[in-house]
């Protein structure tokens, strides 16, 4: 996501880890966590 | 259409679908149990103040089910047009039309349109206005350079076409307009079972 931001023109992209996110089951999370699913905040500018 | 592009079509048709139905379930049964958290319990964990859940209808609360906090740097300003692309039930487009004020503009868009009927009469009964569009994050209903700021909490991971997500995003925004989108991310390649999987996928 990160780099398709940027490689469509988005300038300033900003990405941070979503510090609390996490599945509420435990299966679930651990399957996530060995793709290393996260959720992220990302910002960024279009161009003028 | 070559094999290829025909399985892929259909894989998306079929995961339309599973989204509409899953998070559909989430609105309409709110106190179910999901592998995610949602509601209030989600909101709270993401840092949403407590004043805007408290004002905020309690059906657009209970059914939230976003994975972050786009508002933490969104940085609205009142007189603002923003987009809230997967508006759901409504309650980021609600904080949204909070933070532009009346003489800014919410706009929603979201696959399902028993859920656009239902944020907007979310966002109706806090007094404020907002348009929602069905339609899908591939191809925006918006004409282009129409919005300054477009927020989305969990939505563009749905997608398998992301690339064609940002660049519509980066379409319908003004020049100098921004995002601020929370969303989940993988930094592996999903295995091919998850991704022919339109269930997993949806989650």
């Amino acid at each position: 996501m990160f780099r398709l931001l940027e490689e469509t023109g988005f300038s300033r992209v900003r990405s941070a880890v979503v510090p609390r996110f996490r599945f509420r089951k435990e299966s679930t999370q651990n399957e996530a966590e060995a793709y290393g699913v996260k959720a992220v905040m990302m910002t960024a500018l279009k161009p003028v | 259409m070559t094999d290829a592009a025909s399985a892929q079509e259909s894989l998306e048709v079929m995961l339309k679908d599973e989204i509409v139905r899953m998070y559909q379930e989430v609105a309409d049964n709110p106190k179910g149990a999901f592998h995610f958290f949602h509601g209030r319990e989600a909101a709270e964990l993401f840092g949403y103040a407590p004043e805007w859940l408290d004002r905020a209808p309690a059906g657009a609360v209970a059914s939230f089910a976003g994975v972050g906090n786009p508002h933490e740097r969104s940085n609205l300003q009142p007189g603002e047009a923003v987009l809230d692309l997967g508006s759901g039930a409504g309650l980021d487009a609600i904080i949204a039309a909070w933070r532009v004020g009346p003489t800014g503009r919410v706009v929603g868009v979201d696959l399902n349109p028993a859920m656009c009927r239902k944020a907007q009469a979310h966002v109706a009964a806090t007094g404020a206005k907002m348009a929602c569009h069905e339609g899908r994050m591939e191809d925006i209903p918006l004409p282009d350079a129409s919005v300054d700021v477009v927020i989305s909490n969990g939505v563009v991971n749905l997608s398998f076409r992301k690339r064609r997500v940002v660049e519509e995003i980066c379409r319908v925004l003004r020049p100098g307009g921004r995002i601020s989108i929370t969303d989940i991310v993988s930094a592996k390649q999903l295995s091919q079972s998850i991704v022919n999987d339109p269930k997993l996928w949806a989650s």
